[in-house]
């Protein structure tokens, strides 16, 4: 069977708020990524373009962006799962590669959320989850994840200084990527010091310094057919395992409220068609729109047992020097997240792990990394392994 | 009398001037569910009756919001109140934040959630600590 890879990607820097239009913001994730890929618009065969929708002044945004990127008369379509919005588009991308329909289809996510009030996003954030009966009652992403790691902390005994943990070690990594949005190194005093504004509770048990941030930016991903990526790609890097997974909306549907059952899942999918296992994972990007959600992924993806996820942050296993390196290039946390541009921006950090082109967060010698990009509160979940072979 | 409407229709019935709390009970497994859908969760029966809910639940899990969302000022105090015939219900709590906790028994209440800004109120529903005597926390 034919393989599918990644041939190109591109990012815009992560910024609180970028100046331009969706399209100017979008181009310049583009440009890099066609820049990667050494190609010209005539290459792409189609494009997806992902997005929360809910952030969008421009509705149908994909037909407008095609133009002014200039990718007419080829198609391009839209994909949405809230925060996944652009793993999704890989796994689109992948199955329409895999059908023949097109040899190179090019992923674009992207999000600008700068445009209405931070409060204002997260009440439409809130809107994720389910407006019928669960948003009429004043519901925001950070108080489900809240009751999530209320959960963790009662049934594993996990402590706040073991969410600090996870912050601190974004932020170390934070440091070292220009792409992020937040770039200061963090110690735990942060957390302990009442006058900090990170140590104000948003949603309790999380503080402010357990959630990542609003952020504007754009991700931009090439993947080809295997003849055209070993024609044209110096390093390609393989599509190995997809994993794709929902769960209920309503958490009221959830028996547990300490694991995520849709990202379990999603990650048993990637790694049975990948033929590997959690233990040959080198290096890894997962969904840390929260603290606890980092320690939620570790145990998802069998880095770690259920329950001992905090032990993994404390003995620093998940450091650039660790058994599984996990968010070397800040995660969300330090990146901040454009809704629909993160899954893109994961998988163009492990692509550039994976060619040794990671600068000073790279890992030595990976040869396999996976992506973890869930969507809501564990409602759309995405995993994808990629490798060097 | 400003005009009035059910956050969601058909989650309150009117029975003797009161607001009641109406979930579906399985005629073919016997189950209880919340919200009313067409079709049972447990079963996929079709076979079912709009039934009032318990009063009384034990509060499952929650979390204070220290901002504000929508017509909601903080603290709000939102939770899963597992029901004794096994459904799990979304709410807010209505009760001082420090009285809250994990595993406490709490009733519903049902009265107006907010006002929308043409003056229509709201009507819902939220828990609120019981008794003692009722196994409560306070
Ligand atoms: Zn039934």
């Amino acid at each position: 069977m034919s393989r599918v890879a990644v041939i190109g990607v591109g990012q815009t820097k992560f910024v609180r708020s970028y100046p331009g239009s969706i399209r100017e913001m979008v181009f310049e994730a583009f440009k890099e990524a066609m820049g990667d890929a050494q190609m010209t618009v005539k290459d792409i065969d189609a494009t997806i373009v992902c997005s929360a929708p809910e952030y969008d002044k421009q509705r149908s945004p994909s037909g407008v962006l095609a133009e002014y990127l200039g990718l007419n008369p080829q198609p391009t379509f839209y994909a949405e799962s809230l925060c996944s919005s652009s793993t999704t588009g890989l796994r689109l991308a992948y199955s329409l590669v895999k059908a023949g329909l097109h040899e190179t289809v090019m992923i674009i996510g992207f999000q600008k959320m700068s445009e209405i009030s931070a409060a204002e996003s997260q009440e439409r954030m809130g809107r994720g989850t389910d407006i019928q009966w669960e948003a009429p009652f004043g519901t925001m992403m950070p108080a489900y994840y809240a009751m999530f790691a209320r959960g963790h902390m009662t049934k594993y005994g996990t402590t706040a200084d073991d969410l600090a943990q996870v912050r601190i070690k974004s932020s170390t990594y934070g440091v070292f990527n220009d792409k992020a949005m937040l770039r200061k190194q963090l110690s735990a005093d942060i957390f302990k010091d009442p006058a900090s504004p990170m140590s104000g509770i948003l949603a309790s048990p999380l503080r402010v310094g357990d959630c990542c941030a609003n952020a504007d930016g754009a991700s931009c991903i090439i993947v080809a057919g295997e003849k055209k990526a070993k024609a044209s790609a110096k390093k390609p890097v393989w599509i190995l395992g997809l994993g794709s997974a929902t769960a209920s909306v309503n958490m009221a549907g959830r028996e547990l409220f300490y694991s995520l059952p849709a990202a379990t899942e999603a990650a048993n999918q990637a790694y049975k068609m990948a033929g590997v296992s959690p233990k040959d994972i080198d290096v890894a990007e997962v969904h840390d729109c929260f603290t606890i959600a980092e320690v939620l992924a570790y145990e998802s993806l069998g880095f770690a047992k259920p329950g001992e996820g905090p032990a993994l942050i404390r003995s620093k296993e998940t450091y650039k020097e660790g058994r599984i390196p996990v968010n070397v290039d800040g995660g969300l946390l330090a990146k901040g997240h454009p809704v629909g541009a993160t899954g893109g921006s994961q998988i163009r950090t492990v692509v550039l792990q994976l060619r040794g082109e990671a600068g000073d967060m790279q890992v030595k010698d990976p040869a396999l990394g996976l992506v973890h990009n869930v969507g809501g509160v564990g409602l759309y979940a995405n995993v994808s392994i990629l490798g060097r072979q | 009398m400003s005009k009035q409407i059910i956050f969601h229709p058909g989650a309150l019935d009117e029975k003797d001037g009161k607001f009641v709390q109406m979930g579906n009970k399985c005629r073919d497994c016997g189950k209880t569910s919340y919200p009313a859908v067409e079709l049972c969760p447990f079963c996929s029966s079709e076979n079912k009756e709009k039934v009032p809910l318990s009063t009384v639940g034990t509060l499952f899990s929650f979390s204070v919001t220290r901002v504000p969302v929508g017509p909601y000022k903080p603290p709000i105090i939102g939770g899963y109140i597992d029901l004794p015939e096994g459904t799990r219900v979304f709410g807010q709590i209505h009760a001082n934040v420090e009285d809250v906790k994990t595993g406490m028994k709490v009733k519903v209440e049902t009265g107006i959630i907010w006002t929308e800004k043409d003056g229509t109120e709201v009507l819902g529903y939220y828990y609120v600590p019981c008794e003692a005597e009722r196994g409560g926390a306070k």
